[in-house]
């Protein structure tokens, strides 16, 4: 668990994925494009010295990413948000298939998450029902830019996705991370447009829709979206590494968000192994608002609204019980295999 | 195109890049000299090269278009350059951009697949732009003491841009002086997307383009806010790309 003050922090790494983009899994140019546009993105907002090299970062494996989220504690628990794109990679590039084996190592420490893609018709909801099925999903993660042949995206409040969606709710999966924020290449950046959410979470009102990357560059739509819409929730994957390099302005968007949507809708999220909470959890923990932000915005990030952010709001999304957790977290596998019997061993002394 | 006035007037590369420094990155209405874009300005007699680079090469091909054909516009618009000719690199496009602006040629024939023209899309940011730019004016104005309510109402006639700002409030009668920059950057947008003229009853608008009543300022200028750190924050993640993208020993990437 992460400390600050002599508190314990419970994170839940709310976005993560275990990609395969080796060159042997490619089978579209868009695909090598794509790894090469991620890779810009981690060195864009990595500190230097905690940079990957191209070809860890194709492919890194399951021990790998055990070590790199429990290794130093950094987080505890984490989501998995598979990522299809099968017109690139022959084997897709961030399946639950692929997500499950780790998952399924440790499943206490993992909630693992499938997807649909509503221009698979007939099947595509059989593969929802199957997901359901064999790993209990309770969430889904959407990519409306991905591409299906000749189709460069889909939108959220379309007849089709509204079946696939109410096929959701008739299985109980009651969370949908929508991807909506920075394009990435080769993908179109307006197949990213934020504000098909609009009409699908008025829609589906016992639906939870998180909205990752907070909808950048469409900061604004998504924010005056979310501030009507109670059921819309806010992903900080993408702006959280900003606390890294660019303080200021992530100190203006973390401003923005409590003031649209309060303290209780926002999600932390590395995007691992976009970038990774060994280093992340600690950079946005120690985040600061400047005098002038802290007056423009009347508020502060305290440790009990980082609390929130890091863990508690995603906790509760889906009915996670941090304080049984922390006692589970004594003597699982990963405690054993890291040693981190002493994070998890002495009592929060600040609880109540 | 404008003519030559004289012979053997050339224009200088600082003419020139104060031409450039019109032209805004429209995603971040940023201008393109300071946001470190342009690469190399180089005039020959009355001819003129461009050069410019974007900070990831897979950049928006139509925001690509919109900076190049504005940059030569822009160029072409001093009256000792007959023909700016501009050149993109390192895009994934540069070949197709620098070739169809330099022939004048629509975008819409060289992007066929494109999802909307460039004019809508250029009328869609340029409507955030004046968002983003009304919170500027709005504080502007707030910090030389007017209230919402009287922000809310002004009509173009009760502003004055010169000899400083001046304006006008309780029925014409207390001029209230302000700094105009913010305000003329403002309006700049304003007129561009069709909103404000000379005869404009309300300067400010929400969003939506409505006028704004007075009890829903505080609610207008929250907004306007979100939007200006929405544009700017853009512009760090793009700040960051370019950075990471010629960072010493980087490994040439995203040329497949």
């Amino acid at each position: 668990m992460y400390q600050q003050d002599g508190e314990d922090i419970f994170v839940i790494d709310g976005h993560v994925h275990l990609w395969d983009a080796r060159e042997e899994n490619i089978t579209h140019e868009g695909g090598e494009q794509f790894i090469q546009c991620f890779y810009d993105y981690h060195t864009g907002f990595t500190p230097e010295e905690r940079e990957w090299d191209l070809d860890e970062y194709r492919h890194y494996g399951k021990d790998r990413m055990a070590e790199d989220l429990f290794g130093n504690a950094a987080a505890d628990m984490a989501i998995f948000q598979p990522t299809y794109l099968t017109d690139f990679y022959d084997e897709g590039f961030n399946t639950i298939e692929q997500n499950a084996e780790l998952a399924e190592e440790y499943p206490e420490r993992f909630v693992l998450n499938g997807t649909f893609d509503p221009r698979d018709g007939e099947e595509g909801l059989r593969y929802l029902e199957e997901q359901k099925e064999k790993y209990d999903i309770e969430g889904v993660k959407v990519y409306t830019a991905e591409w299906r042949g000749e189709s460069k995206g889909w939108r959220l409040d379309s007849d089709e996705s509204f079946e696939f969606l109410e096929k959701c709710a008739e299985l109980g999966i009651d969370k949908v991370h929508a991807h909506k924020g920075p394009t990435i290449r080769p993908l179109n950046r307006d197949a990213f447009d934020v504000a098909d959410v609009d009409d699908a979470a008025s829609s589906f009102p016992d639906i939870d829709f998180v909205v990752e990357h907070v909808g950048l560059p469409r900061l604004d739509d998504f924010c005056w979206i979310a501030a009507q819409e109670p059921n819309v929730y806010g992903g900080l994957a993408v702006a959280a590494p900003m606390a890294q390099n660019r303080p200021r302005k992530f100190g203006e968007i973390m401003g923005e968000l409590l003031y649209w949507l309060g303290e209780d809708r926002i999600i932390f999220g590395s995007d691992y192994a976009l970038w990774n909470p060994d280093w992340l959890v600690e950079t946005v923990m120690n985040a600061e608002l400047t005098d002038a932000q802290k007056d423009e915005y009347g508020i502060e990030l305290t440790t009990d609204v980082m609390k929130k952010i890091m863990g508690e709001n995603v906790a509760e999304l889906y009915d996670i019980d941090i304080e049984a957790k922390k006692e589970q977290f004594r003597s699982d596998s990963v405690t054993e295999e890291f040693g981190l019997g002493d994070h998890y061993g002495t009592q929060d002394a600040t609880a109540d | 195109m404008s003519s030559r006035t004289h012979e053997d007037a050339e224009a200088s590369v600082r003419e020139v890049r104060e031409r450039l420094d019109r032209v805004t990155d429209p995603e971040l209405d940023e201008s393109i000299v300071e946001l470190g874009y342009v690469d190399d300005v180089l005039v020959r007699g009355s001819s003129v090269d461009v050069t410019f680079t974007l900070p990831t090469a897979w950049c928006s091909p139509a925001f690509a278009w919109m900076m190049a054909t504005d940059a030569r516009d822009e160029v072409e618009s001093l009256v000792t350059v007959e023909t700016a000719t501009i050149t993109l690199r390192e895009h994934m496009h540069e070949a197709e951009i620098t070739e169809g602006v330099n022939a004048r040629e629509p975008f819409e024939s060289v992007f066929p697949d494109a999802d909307g023209g460039v004019e809508s899309i250029r009328a869609s940011l340029d409507e955030k732009a004046r968002v983003g730019r009304q919170f500027d004016a709005m504080n502007e104005l707030l910090d030389a003491g007017l209230t919402g309510a009287q922000i809310s109402k002004l009509t173009r006639r009760d502003l004055s841009l010169e000899d400083g700002g001046v304006v006008f409030v309780r029925d014409g009668n207390v001029g209230v002086t302000f700094d105009p920059e913010p305000l003329a950057d403002y309006l700049e947008k304003a007129e561009a997307t069709g909103l404000v003229d000379a005869d404009t009853d309300h300067v400010f608008r929400t969003p939506e383009g409505d006028p704004i009543a007075p009890e829903q300022f505080d609610l207008v200028h929250k907004r306007s806010r979100l939007a200006n750190v929405n544009m700017t924050g853009q512009g760090n993640i793009c700040d960051a790309l370019n950075e990471a993208r010629f960072a010493e020993g980087r490994p040439p990437l995203s040329e497949t």
